[in-house]
């Protein structure tokens, strides 16, 4: 806290004034042991903001060690202070002594020059040093705001010890040519007697007075040098203020808003834990420690009084009392004079306007900064550290401590900018910090300038942009940023609010949509096994309404719309395939069973037949038949593939594929078996007739309706043992491969179909416009004989391909024309790239099967294609008529102040215009296929 | 009918039409594919072809297509005396009464490298600080042919004069140098067509002065002329490329060698095949976003000074052209062998037959472009009854009684 600013040339001078002064050199071994013991804290200190939590620690069970016997070690928020603390408890220079070798060995790892100065005389460099500033300090003028609280009637004249409140010491320095004229014959007892040169005193080192008389003011609490400084003091301002709010009030003047910590042993409310460490430390309460155990008084706690500004919630802490009381008499009473004064000399004289680092302005801003992270400390936090101080022995309490505020501790940044400034002895006498180009001597007030927010701006300014600091917090700041967290709070909830609304009232009509849809179209099938995946999970439109409905619809959108509307399948269809698909379904299962029963050894037992959807392909309404531990059961399950699996049924799509997977390699004569078996089990399953065909070369059964619109259902026979033979070809032929097995091709197309079915579920389904576009180019494929040699698959591939690399939430018609550019740029080209199927093993061509000629045929279609959908005429491309613009009320656009208001409405009665459009598009296609 | 469409010529994209119509909506342009950005998501299924000879090819043309050495140190010298000429006036305004130059600059193919051989012409803009009038951008013609004549006592003889629309030019025997006049922009408001030059022009050459700014920051690789020359030979010789212009062309370029994700610039085989995929895939066709012209204030799409049939054409003509080109004709594409009728006729490259694409833009479009709001019923059967021959089987809607599930593969 006090400033060093001064070079040490002064060092150069012998200490030899002062050696010849006896009294003086007695003071030395009080003075010594506070130079050489105390700093060592701060020194170590000085090492810990790089190894935080470490060197802390480490430091904290030393000092235990050292201190054990005399020192509670639970002060919080003072890794560093507790030595000092529990010394000025003691005020036991003797203490002290003995304590510092522990001290010495326990630090020795932080500071090794340190023990280096140790022996030397302090008195030496202290006395030079003061030299210097004493004459610096007499040009001041004085300052004294302070200084009427120091006014006392109540007078102890016995001493003329002079006890400052250590902490507020630098705010009091201020009052520094009050002192002056006192401070002859004292000696520096302050913590900050590690830089010497701080010392303010004139040269007058006349030593310490003879008597131990000391001129103590109790109001005060403090004692004057002699009888005519105790007089000053009496009239003096501070003590006059000092007095009146004594007799005011027995409670200090607690400033605004803040939470303090208060000695009360000083009567001095600090701002901060810091500020309270750093007056725990200091001179001041190091001399007032002094005072009272020399005149017997009771010294209070050293912990804090929490003083908050309700006063309520005082929470007193009381610590440990050391036990060295006995070494008061070893004191000197030559008490050590504060080192304030010259707090403020040193800053006269440099006069640069950079230096602004009083110790006390520091100190000060530092507290308020800190106790403004966090204006209300929890009381419980507060109240904590209560018990354990006894035992004072748990370091992990030693860190609740800290928090006796509810202070948020900031981390130390830029320790490497800190350069020590050293005298000829390689003693730091000064502190340099280069970000902030300003000096200190004091370790601790470079220790509070490390925390301070000047210097986490310079550092955030010039070495770090990414450090937090805190906002500056003057009450109009913390207004203006309380009121931006307040609003920033109230948008958020706004649009959290709204984004609730809004996925709710999606989520309703994606629901209203699935359940309209499900109730029309699979009522039955709902009503049996819940709903199918026929049409995927996202309703028959592609994409949900949510994202559809946002973007404005272009007329491309309108076109594929409509038209997607007219290939969807009509639900008489649609009822008559799923009719089907489950009759063959039940009647397999059926079969399964009656061919496991037959084949099998035990058939009691395998009656008991699980359904259940298979967890990996829940989606693909795959019904898996499977009995436990059961091998010999030939037919595994039956499972949709195709347009079925994929919802991809078009208008007029009556043919629909299942795949039966068998246990081995399916054979004729299996075909044979269950073409027998079948009929009879769809007798039983449904009243429904049904024409059942057996096809050997295709590996399938073909099973059709009678009744129209005689949906047929293909059941192909596949088995995965039939890939597996790819792999080992030669042996597993030879062994295994009964004679009549069905053809191998069939069976490996129908294992790909279950594939593409899986990767259909889990890439294109999801994808907007996706499903709707396919639908669309399924269409197109069937109707346009270039575009048939495009094989389903090729086509799901290369659509899937298209939309998903086009970015998000795709309109159909942006999609759709998407893809014919992709086709116009010559992808399927025999110079192209080609499409890499994901469901090979082993990299594939989905178009290999194209000849060069029906590459260009096709991409020379597709280019038209574009550039008709580029100009406007997209439905020639979908083979449909034109559809009118969109109308719209004639009225609103004369008015725009009218079209403004009538802006939100516009959107629901279009979408219902379009809507009702649509449902009348669908309509009379229906009706053009019944009739039909 | 909104949301795509190029605006009809004349318009700026981004202004609001007030006229009775379904209320405006934003154009939201569509982003057309580009193979190149989504490589990813196409891997190669194939090994990709042997480009060598391609590459070779392209090289070779470039190298036939630039102007040799005598060529541009014809073209220089004149361009370097007219510059100091003019110079000098600038510098001596007193000594030119009849106009006041603010500044000369180099522009054009010339300046920017992208010079052809036997096109012999450098452009120079003269950015007038008076009124361009034409006895003024006459008289300056003279001055300098003055000059010149003074400069070089003989060669000078045999310089000729002429004045146009645009400015003067300058021509020996084996180069010209053009003198482009343009005002400053405040004076473009005062210029009188009786008086004056047309004020389009004007202004067109103050924009070849930010072009080629533009091309000196951003088009310096190599890549990027070497294709520019390419396309521009490429448009000289199929009709159907005429209406890309050269600034068109530059941008294309410098699209196709650098818009690439990984910012490496394309090797030329690549940029060139890329340029013509970007053109088949309608990256100058209305509704597409095409490239932003980065000389121009506010968003304008380059590609909207074609016009609609334009469009159409220049993306036919790259279609057909794609088409070949992947089927192994790329020597007729640059002009090693045949002629440019493969663009426009039918033809056979290892017994694939290329049809040429046919244009789909139709005239009557234009009248839905100018959002007649009611629907005529004459317009809609004219629509009907124009149909496009190769979608003609289209028109009929065939439902197929059975379909066959794509299980191959």
């Amino acid at each position: 806290m006090a400033h060093f600013v001064y070079p040490v040339p002064a060092n150069a001078q012998p200490g030899t004034a002062y050696s010849a002064q006896p009294a003086y050199v007695a003071a030395t071994p009080a003075q010594a042991a506070y130079g050489t013991a105390t700093p060592r804290p701060g020194q170590a200190y000085e090492s810990y903001p790089a190894a935080h939590a470490t060197t802390q620690y480490a430091y904290t069970t030393r000092t235990q060690v050292a201190v054990t016997p005399a020192v509670s070690y639970d002060q919080p928020k003072a890794y560093y202070q507790p030595a000092p603390a529990a010394t000025a408890y003691t005020a036991a220079e003797a203490h002290y002594q003995t304590a510092k070798p522990v001290f010495t060995t326990g630090a020795a790892g932080f500071t090794a020059q340190r023990p280096a100065s140790q022996p030397k005389p302090p008195a030496v460099q202290v006395t030079t040093a003061s030299q210097s500033y004493a004459y610096s300090a007499a040009s001041t003028p004085a300052v004294n705001t302070y200084t009427s609280a120091y006014n006392n009637p109540t007078t102890t004249q016995s001493s003329i010890s002079d006890i400052v409140p250590g902490y507020d010491a630098a705010v009091y320095s201020a009052a520094s040519s009050y002192y002056q004229q006192q401070q002859a014959a004292k000696a520096i007892g302050t913590w900050a007697a590690k830089k010497p040169g701080t010392q303010p005193f004139k040269a007058k080192p006349k030593g310490p007075p003879k008597t131990p008389q000391l001129h103590y003011c109790d109001v005060c609490k403090i004692s004057c040098a002699g009888p005519q400084t105790y007089r000053e003091h009496l009239e003096g301002q501070k003590h006059k203020k000092k007095e009146a709010a004594m007799k005011g009030a027995a409670t200090p003047v607690v400033r605004g808003g803040h939470n303090q910590l208060r000695c009360e042993l000083c009567d001095v409310t600090c701002t901060g834990a810091d500020a309270y460490a750093a007056h725990i430390r200091g001179a001041k309460h190091q001399k007032v420690v002094k005072l009272h155990t020399k005149l017997g008084k009771p010294i209070p706690s050293t912990d804090p009084v929490l003083v908050t500004t309700t006063g309520n919630s005082t929470v007193s802490v009381p610590k440990a009392t050391s036990s060295t009381i006995s070494a008061v008499g070893a004191g000197n009473k030559t008490v050590a004079k504060s080192t304030t004064s010259s707090v403020n000399i040193v800053k006269k004289v440099v006069a640069t306007p950079k230096i602004t680092f009083v110790g006390g302005t520091t100190l000060r801003t530092t507290g308020a900064k800190t106790e403004e992270v966090k204006a209300a400390p929890e009381p419980a936090a507060a109240a904590k550290p209560a018990e354990p101080m006894q035992t004072s022995s748990d370091d992990l309490k030693d860190d609740e401590h800290l928090n006796i505020l509810g202070e948020k501790d900031v981390a130390p940044v830029g320790h490497e900018y800190i350069e020590e400034v050293r005298n000829e002895q390689g003693k730091t006498v000064s502190f340099n910090c280069k970000l902030c180009e300003c000096k200190f001597n004091d370790p601790n007030a470079k220790e509070m300038h490390l925390k301070g927010r000047r210097h986490r701006l310079q550092y955030k300014k010039k070495v770090d942009p990414n450090l937090q600091v805190e906002v500056k917090p003057s009450i109009r700041a913390r207004k203006v940023q309380e009121d931006k967290l307040r609003r920033q709070s109230q948008k958020e909830d706004f649009w959290r609010r709204r984004e609730q609304e809004d996925r709710w009232r999606d989520e309703m009509r994606m629901e209203e949509e699935m359940y309209w849809e499900q109730h029309r179209r699979y009522d039955m099938e709902y009503m049996h096994r819940g709903p199918m995946g026929m049409m995927g999970p996202r309703g028959p439109f592609g994409a949900g309404p949510g994202p559809m409905i946002r973007k404005p619809e272009s007329s491309d959108d309108r076109h594929v719309n409509a038209k997607h509307a007219a290939i969807y399948p009509t639900e008489v269809e649609l009822q008559a395939v799923q009719t089907i698909v489950s009759a063959c379904e039940r009647a397999l299962k059926q079969t399964s069973d009656v061919l496991a029963d037959s084949d099998g050894p035990k058939p009691e037992e395998k009656k008991e037949i699980k359904k259940e959807e298979a967890t990996t392909d829940a989606k693909q309404t795959e019904k898996v038949k499977e009995e436990p531990a059961n091998t010999n059961r030939v037919l595994k399950g039956v499972m949709r593939v195709g347009v079925l699996a994929k919802g991809l049924l078009l208008h007029g799509d009556l043919n629909v594929n299942l795949v039966v997977l068998c246990s081995e390699k399916p054979t004729r004569t299996l075909l044979e078996r269950m073409a027998d078996s079948l009929p009879k089990q769809l007798a039983t399953v449904t009243e429904d007739k049904y024409e059942v065909k057996r096809c050997v070369e295709e590996a399938a059964i073909i099973v059709t309706a009678e009744k129209e619109p005689n949906p047929s259902c293909t059941i192909t026979l596949t088995s995965p043992v039939m890939r597996e033979a790819n792999t080992t070809e030669g042996e597993t032929v030879s062994v295994k491969d009964p004679p009549d097995v069905l053809d191998r091709q069939k069976c490996l197309a129908a294992l790909a179909a279950l594939r593409h079915a899986k990767w259909f579920q889990a890439r294109a389904t999801g994808l907007p416009s996706c499903v709707i576009v396919i639908r669309i180019l399924r269409d197109l494929c069937q109707r346009v004989p270039t575009w048939s040699h495009l094989s389903q698959w090729s086509m799901e591939l290369l659509v899937e391909k298209c939309v998903s690399s086009g970015g998000p939430n795709m309109s159909p018609g942006d999609a759709l024309r998407r893809i014919f550019e992709c086709i116009s740029s010559g992808i399927i080209l025999p110079g192209g790239p080609g499409l890499y199927d994901p469901c090979e093993k082993d990299p594939t061509n989905a178009l290999a099967s194209l000849t060069n000629q029906m590459r260009e045929d096709l991409t020379a279609s597709a280019q038209h294609a574009l550039r008709l959908v580029a100009f406007r005429q997209i439905h020639k491309v979908l083979a449909m008529d034109p559809l009118p613009p969109p109308r719209f009320p004639r009225q609103r656009f004369n008015n725009p102040r009218k079209r403004r208001h009538t802006g939100s409405g516009e959107g629901t009665e279009e979408g219902a215009e379009k809507k009702e459009k649509k449902e009348g598009e669908e309509a009379t296609t229906e009706a053009a296929a019944t009739t039909k | 009918m909104r949301g795509r469409g190029g605006p009809p010529m004349g318009r700026g994209m981004m202004r609001p039409n007030f006229r009775p119509g379904p209320p405006f909506r934003a154009f939201i342009p569509h982003i057309p594919f580009d193979l190149v950005q989504c490589e990813s998501t196409f891997p190669r299924a194939k090994s990709a072809p042997e480009e060598k000879p391609f590459t070779e090819a392209l090289l070779k043309r470039n190298v036939d297509l630039t102007p040799s050495a005598p060529e541009q140190a014809s073209v220089l010298a004149l361009v370097s005396k007219i510059q100091t000429i003019l110079d000098n006036l600038v510098v001596t305004p007193g000594a030119f009464e009849a106009a006041q130059i603010e500044e000369v600059r180099q522009v054009g193919s010339f300046k920017k490298g992208t010079m052809m051989t036997g096109h012999n012409v450098a452009d120079i803009v003269v950015l007038l600080k008076t009124l361009p009038t034409k006895e003024a951008v006459a008289a300056l013609g003279s001055k300098v042919q003055e000059e010149l004549k003074l400069l070089e006592p003989i060669e000078g003889k045999v310089l000729t004069m002429l004045t146009n629309d645009s400015g003067f030019e300058m021509s020996s025997a084996e180069a010209s140098v053009k003198c482009l006049i343009t005002t400053i922009p405040p004076n473009l408001k005062k210029l009188d067509p009786e008086l004056h030059l047309d004020g389009k022009i004007m202004q067109s050459h103050l924009a070849a002065i930010r072009h080629s700014r533009w091309f000196e920051e951003n088009a310096q690789h190599s890549s990027i002329k070497v294709l520019i020359r390419l396309l521009k030979d490429l448009r000289n010789r199929f009709e159907g490329l005429q209406p890309l212009t050269p600034w068109i062309i530059e941008l294309l370029s410098h699209f196709a060698v650098v818009n690439h994700p990984s910012r490496q610039p394309l090797a030329i085989n690549g940029a060139f095949r890329r340029s013509l995929q970007l053109l088949s895939a309608g990256l100058f066709l209305p509704g597409s976003v095409g490239i932003a012209d980065p000389c121009e204030q506010g968003t304008v799409r380059v590609h909207v000074v074609m016009t609609l049939e334009q469009q159409d054409q220049v993306c036919f003509t790259a279609q057909t052209l794609l088409r070949v080109l992947s089927h192994g004709g790329f020597k007729q594409i640059l002009g090693l062998e045949g002629n440019a009728s493969i663009a426009t006729e039918m033809s056979v490259w290892e017994g694939v037959v290329v049809t040429p694409s046919d244009k789909a833009y139709e005239k009557i479009e234009k009248k839905e472009d100018e959002e007649e709001m009611e629907e005529d019923a004459d317009e809609s059967v004219r629509r009907k009854t124009c149909s496009v021959k190769q979608y003609q089987n289209i028109q009929s809607i065939c439902h197929p009684e059975t379909q066959e599930d794509a299980d191959e593969s």
